[in-house]
C-alpha cells in the first residue's frame, strides 16, 4: 500500500462485513482511505460496491466490522451525525426547488445568517458554473447541469469526505467526460477526500488516485490505474481493467515454458510464479504482434499460426477475433493499428502468425 | 485507541420511532381494538353474561334470519357479475376503442358516484315504483310497465348503480396500462382477436379483474341504503341488523348478525390480498401505450352500450331533481319548493344538512391529515420495520369492515367510559369514550369507514417520490420533519385534495357507517332521508338528496378548478425541459 507523502489516513475501514441472512454482501472488508485522495470503488454489478458505500454513510448498518473517520470511531453513529455529503446517481435534486435552493437546503437548518447563506451559495454555484441558473428548477435544466447541483449541495455543508455513488453513468458520453475532468479539478483544489462508486472502468482509472477492484463481496486488488492495468494480481482483475485473453495450460517452471495445447511460450523469469503445473497465461490484444506470414514458425518464440475469424473497426485500431485452428472455440483478441490491416489486406479466413511479447506475458493461478 | 464520540442516540430517529408507534396504536384503537367488544357481544344475552354460541346457533336456527343471509349472498352475487361486466365493457370503450365524444363519456361514467345509494334507490321509487314514470307510462300517457322494484328486482338495479362506478374506476385504470407493442407482436404472429383478447388484454388485467369482483361483492354484500329503501320484504343481513338494533335494541343479536356479515367480507378481502400478492408489473416502463383503431361496428355498438348507461344514471338523478320540485307525485304535478323546507314529521329543518357539511369537512381536513401521515410513516422509513408492515395491514382493512359492523362495534367501544381488566377488581379509565356523543364520533367513524381507498392512494404517491430525498437530508443534517413539509407535501399536493375530497363527497352521502352513532342532538341528512322515506315522506326524501348530489358536485367542482391550478404551478417542476 502507497502511502502519499505528507497525507494521513483519514478514513479506516475495519473488517466490514455485511449479510442479508445467510447471503454475504461484504466480507471482511479493510480500507484505508487517505486524506485528499481520490479512491473509486469499481466492480461488476453485485461486488457490493454500493453496499459498502453506504455503510461509510451510515444509510446502510454493516453487519460486523467499524469505520473510523478522521480519529473518530463511527461504526455506529446516525448518518445524521457523520461528517460527509453523497451525490446519488439519480441526483435526487428537489424538484419543487430551484438550483439555489437545493444548494442552500442544508444550509438553511444551520444556525447561519441570510447573508452568509447566500454568500456561500453563490460560491458554490460559481465553483460548479452554474450562477447563471440559479433560479431554475431540475426539470428545466439538463443532466450535467442537475450533476452540478447535486455535487454542490453535497459539498455545502464543507464535509470532510465526498460519496459518489455512480455519478456519470446517467449521462451521454460527451457530457461524462468533461465532468469527470471538472469534479476530479473541484476535488483537488478543496483537497476534498473522495470516494466515488462506479461500474466503469475508463471512468475510474482517468479519475482515481487509487482503484478499490471489488468481486463478489471481497476487496480482489487495490492500486494505482498504472498498477492495475499492468500488474493485476487475478485474471478477474486482468479482465475486467482493461481485456485480457486467458488461455489455459501448463506451466513448466523449470525451464519457465507454458504448454497451450502444442505451442511452447517462453515466460520471463519470474520468481512471483510460485505454482506449479495448471495455470493461466494472460496476455492484452495490444500486446500481439502480427508478424509477416512465414514457411518456418516452428523456429521462433511465441508463435502461433490462427484463422481471423472476425475483424471488428474500432477507430485507431482493429480488434481482430482469432482462433486456432485445434481449437476454434477459443478466441483470442488482437488489437492492431488501423493501416496495419490495410496495407497487409486482411481478411476474415485468412491465416496470419501473432506473435505473444514474452516480457509482457502474465500467469496467473486458475481457479477454472 | 479512538475517540468514542457519543453521539450514537440521535434524536430524529426516537423521534421517529415514537411517532411510528403512536401511530400503531391509534389505527389499532380505531380499527382493531373496537371490533372486539363486537365479538364479546356476539357471545353475551343483553345483560352482558358469556351465553357461548347460543346467539349464532339461534340464528340458524331461525329460518327467516338464515334467509336474509342467503338474500345478501344472491344479491351480492348477481351484483358482482353484473357490475363488474357493465363495468368492463364501458371500461373497454373508453380505453380501446375510439368512441366517439370520450370525454364526456369518460366524465359523466362517474356522477353516480356522487349520488347516495340511498337516494339511487329513491330514484328508483319514481321511475319503476308504483306510482313511477315508467310504471305508469309517464303519468299515464303511454302503457305502463310494471318491473316489481320492491324486493330483489330494486336492490339489485340499485346495487348496480351504486358497484358499477367502483369497477369501472379499477377497469379504466387497469385496462390503460398497455403496451402497444405486445399487440403488434401478435399481429406480425397473425393471432385473431380473440386470441389477442385471450392472451394480452385478459392476462395484463387479472388483478384489476380481481380487484373489482372484491370490491363490489362486498359493497353489494354489506351495503344498506338500498335494501333499506326499495327491500320490501326482501330482507338482507343489513337490514336485519338495522331492525334488531334500532327496532328491537337488541344488541346482541346485531353483533351476531355483525359477525356474519363481516366473516365473508374479511374472506373476500383475504383472497384478492393473497391473489394481489403475485402481482408483478407486466408492462415495462418502455411499454408504448395502446392506441385503439377505427372500427365502425364495434365503435358504434359500444356508443349505443355506453348512452344507455349514460341515460339511466342520467334518469335517475333527473327523476330525484323532478320529485323533489313537484307539489304532490303523481297528482299535483305542479312545480314547488316546497318540499326542501323539511319542516314534515322527520324534517328538523336544514340542521340535518348542515351537520352534515359541517361533519365532511371535518373528515375531510382530518382524514387526509392522518391518512396521509400514516401513509407517509409507513412508506417513507426504515426503523420498526414489523409495527409499520402492522400499520400498513391494519389500514387496508377497514375497506372488508361493512358500515353497519364498523358503526356498532363503535358504539359498544366508545360508550365505555372504564375497561375491567380480566381477572382483577381493576378498571381502566376509557380516553376515547370522551368521543361518544359528539360529532367527534362520526367524523372519526367516516375517516376510518374511507380510509383503505384513501391510504393506498396516498402510499401510491409517496412510492413515487425518490427514496434518496430522505438520504440526502440525513446527509444534509436536515431532519426529516422539515423535509416532510418542504418537500413531500409540496410534491404530493394533488394527491392530498383529492383525498379530501374523496373524503367529503364520501361523508356527505354515507349512512351506514352513522347511523348507529349520531347522537340524537346532531341529527345527520343521510339518516334524515331514512326518517322521512320511513314516515311516507319521499318526496322531502328525494329534495335533500338533491341537495346531497349538488354540494358533493360543487365540492368537486372546486376540487378541480383548485388542482388544475396548482398543477399549472407545479408544471415547472414536472414537466421536464423540451429539447
Amino acid at each position: 500500500m502507497i502511502k502519499k507523502e505528507g497525507s494521513f489516513k483519514y478514513l479506516e475501514i475495519k473488517n466490514i462485513s455485511k449479510n442479508f441472512g445467510e447471503t454475504f454482501v461484504l466480507k471482511n472488508i479493510h480500507l484505508d482511505v487517505f486524506k485528499g485522495e481520490f479512491l473509486c470503488l469499481l466492480g461488476p454489478s453485485g461486488c457490493g460496491k454500493t453496499t459498502l458505500l453506504r455503510i461509510i454513510s451510515g444509510l446502510e448498518r454493516q453487519t460486523n466490522g467499524d469505520i473510523v473517520q478522521d480519529g473518530l470511531l463511527i461504526s455506529n453513529s446516525p448518518t445524521e451525525k457523520r461528517d460527509f455529503g453523497i451525490v446519488f446517481q439519480s441526483y435526487a435534486l428537489f424538484p419543487n426547488l430551484n438550483a439555489k435552493q437545493n444548494i442552500a437546503y442544508g444550509l438553511e437548518n444551520k444556525k447561519i445568517n441570510k447573508k452568509e447563506i447566500e454568500k456561500r451559495t453563490n460560491n458554490l454555484l460559481r465553483l460548479v458554473g452554474l450562477e447563471k441558473y440559479s433560479d431554475q428548477f431540475p426539470s428545466q435544466l439538463s443532466g450535467g447541469q442537475q450533476q452540478r447541483v447535486a455535487l454542490a449541495r453535497a459539498m455545502a455543508l464543507s464535509p470532510g469526505l465526498l460519496l459518489l455513488d455512480e455519478p456519470l453513468s446517467a449521462l451521454d458520453a460527451q457530457v461524462r467526460s468533461k465532468l469527470r475532468n471538472e469534479i476530479k479539478l473541484i476535488q483537488k483544489k478543496l483537497n476534498l477526500t473522495t470516494i466515488m462508486v462506479t461500474h466503469d472502468q475508463t471512468e475510474a482509472l482517468s479519475m482515481a488516485d487509487r482503484v478499490v477492484v471489488m468481486e463478489r463481496g471481497h476487496i480482489a486488488q487495490i492500486g494505482t490505474p498504472f498498477e492495475l492495468y499492468e500488474n493485476p494480481i487475478t485474471p478477474f482483475v486482468a479482465d475486467f481493467i482493461g481485456k485480457m485473453n486467458l488461455l489455459k495450460g501448463k506451466y513448466d517452471k523449470k525451464n519457465c515454458v507454458f504448454y497451450y495445447l502444442n505451442n511452447r511460450f517462453l515466460i520471463s523469469q519470474n520468481t512471483e510464479y510460485s505454482f506449479l503445473e495448471n495455470c493461466l497465461l494472460g496476455i492484452r490484444p495490444e500486446d500481439i504482434e502480427i508478424i509477416k506470414f512465414r514457411k518456418n514458425i516452428e523456429k521462433e518464440e511465441n508463435i502461433l499460426r490462427v484463422k481471423i475469424k472476425e475483424i471488428t473497426y474500432l477507430g485507431t485500431i482493429f480488434r481482430l477475433t482469432v482462433v486456432l485452428e485445434s481449437k476454434l472455440e477459443e478466441n483470442i483478441f488482437v488489437d492492431v493499428i488501423s493501416n496495419q490491416v490495410i496495407s497487409n489486406n486482411l481478411k476474415i479466413g485468412d491465416f496470419i502468425d501473432i506473435k505473444l511479447k514474452k516480457e509482457k506475458i502474465k500467469l496467473f493461478e486458475s481457479n477454472l | 485507541m479512538y475517540f468514542k464520540k457519543n453521539f450514537n442516540k440521535s434524536f430524529n430517529i426516537l423521534l421517529l420511532r415514537i411517532l411510528i408507534i403512536f401511530v400503531f396504536i391509534l389505527v389499532s384503537f380505531f380499527i382493531i381494538i373496537p371490533l372486539l367488544p363486537l365479538f364479546l357481544k356476539s357471545f353475551s344475552d343483553n345483560k352482558n353474561n358469556f351465553i357461548g354460541l347460543e346467539n349464532f346457533i339461534n340464528y340458524i336456527q331461525n329460518p327467516s334470519l338464515t334467509q336474509s343471509f342467503i338474500n345478501s349472498l344472491k344479491v351480492a352475487i348477481t351484483t358482482t357479475f353484473f357490475s363488474v361486466l357493465i363495468g368492463f365493457i364501458y371500461a373497454y370503450a373508453l380505453t380501446r376503442t375510439r368512441l366517439p365524444l370520450k370525454k364526456f363519456f369518460n366524465t359523466f361514467s362517474l356522477f353516480s358516484l356522487y349520488i347516495p345509494p340511498l337516494a339511487v334507490a329513491i330514484g328508483l321509487i319514481y321511475i319503476f315504483g308504483k306510482q313511477g314514470l315508467i310504471t305508469q307510462g309517464f303519468f299515464g300517457t303511454i302503457p305502463g310497465f310494471d318491473i316489481n322494484l320492491y324486493g330483489f328486482n330494486g336492490i339489485i338495479i340499485g346495487e348496480i348503480f351504486y358497484c358499477f362506478p367502483q369497477a369501472l374506476i379499477i377497469l379504466v385504470s387497469a385496462l390503460n396500462l398497455s403496451d402497444q407493442r405486445l399487440y403488434e407482436a401478435a399481429e406480425s404472429l397473425k393471432a385473431s382477436p380473440l386470441r389477442k383478447f385471450l392472451t394480452i388484454t385478459l392476462p395484463n388485467i387479472k388483478y384489476g379483474l380481481m380487484n373489482s369482483f372484491f370490491i363490489c361483492f362486498i359493497l353489494s354484500f354489506t351495503d344498506f341504503g338500498v335494501p333499506k329503501v326499495v327491500g320490501g320484504n326482501f330482507n338482507v343481513l343489513a337490514t336485519d341488523i338495522y331492525k334488531q338494533v334500532v327496532g328491537q335494541q337488541n344488541f346482541a343479536m346485531g353483533a351476531t348478525i355483525s359477525i356474519y356479515l363481516l366473516v365473508p367480507s374479511i374472506l373476500a378481502f383475504l383472497i384478492d390480498k393473497n391473489f394481489q400478492k403475485n402481482e408483478a408489473s407486466l408492462i415495462s416502463g418502455k411499454s408504448i401505450p395502446f392506441k385503439p383503431r377505427k372500427n365502425l361496428i364495434v365503435d358504434s355498438i359500444m356508443f349505443i352500450f355506453c348512452s344507455l348507461i349514460l341515460i339511466l344514471v342520467i334518469g335517475v338523478f333527473s327523476s330525484i331533481v323532478l320529485a323533489s320540485l313537484i307539489k304532490i307525485w303523481p297528482y299535483d304535478i305542479s312545480l314547488s319548493l316546497q318540499n326542501f323546507r323539511f319542516s314534515n314529521v322527520a324534517g328538523n329543518g336544514y340542521e340535518p344538512y348542515f351537520n352534515t357539511v359541517f361533519m365532511s369537512i371535518y373528515t375531510a381536513i382530518f382524514g387526509t391529515i392522518f391518512v396521509f401521515f400514516t401513509a407517509y410513516l409507513v412508506e417513507k422509513f426504515k426503523p420498526l420495520k414489523k409495527i409499520r408492515m402492522l400499520i400498513y395491514f391494519f389500514s387496508t382493512l377497514p375497506i372488508a369492515i361493512p358500515g353497519l359492523v364498523l358503526g356498532l362495534s363503535y358504539i359498544l367501544f366508545f360508550n365505555k367510559p372504564s375497561f375491567s381488566v380480566p381477572f382483577l377488581d381493576f378498571q381502566i379509565f376509557n380516553p376515547f369514550s370522551l368521543l361518544y356523543g359528539t360529532m367527534g364520533i362520526l367524523v372519526l367513524a367516516n375517516i376510518i369507514h374511507f380510509f383503505t381507498v384513501c391510504f393506498i392512494s396516498a402510499t401510491t404517491t409517496l412510492k413515487q417520490i425518490d427514496k434518496e430525498f430522505e438520504e440526502v437530508s440525513e446527509s444534509l443534517k436536515v431532519p426529516f420533519y422539515k423535509t416532510f413539509l418542504r418537500i413531500t407535501i409540496p410534491l404530493s399536493l394533488p394527491t392530498i385534495l383529492e383525498i379530501g375530497s374523496y373524503y367529503f363527497v364520501n361523508s356527505m352521502i354515507t349512512v351506514s357507517a352513522i347511523i348507529f352513532l349520531y347522537p340524537a342532538k346532531i341529527p345527520v341528512s343521510s339518516v334524515s332521508i331514512v326518517n322521512m322515506d320511513d314516515a311516507g315522506d319521499t318526496a322531502s326524501a328525494a329534495a335533500m338528496s338533491t341537495l346531497i348530489v349538488l354540494t358533493s358536485l360543487f365540492v368537486r367542482l372546486i376540487y378541480e378548478f383548485t388542482s388544475r391550478n396548482v398543477s399549472k404551478k407545479s408544471s415547472v417542476w414536472i414537466n421536464p425541459l423540451e429539447t
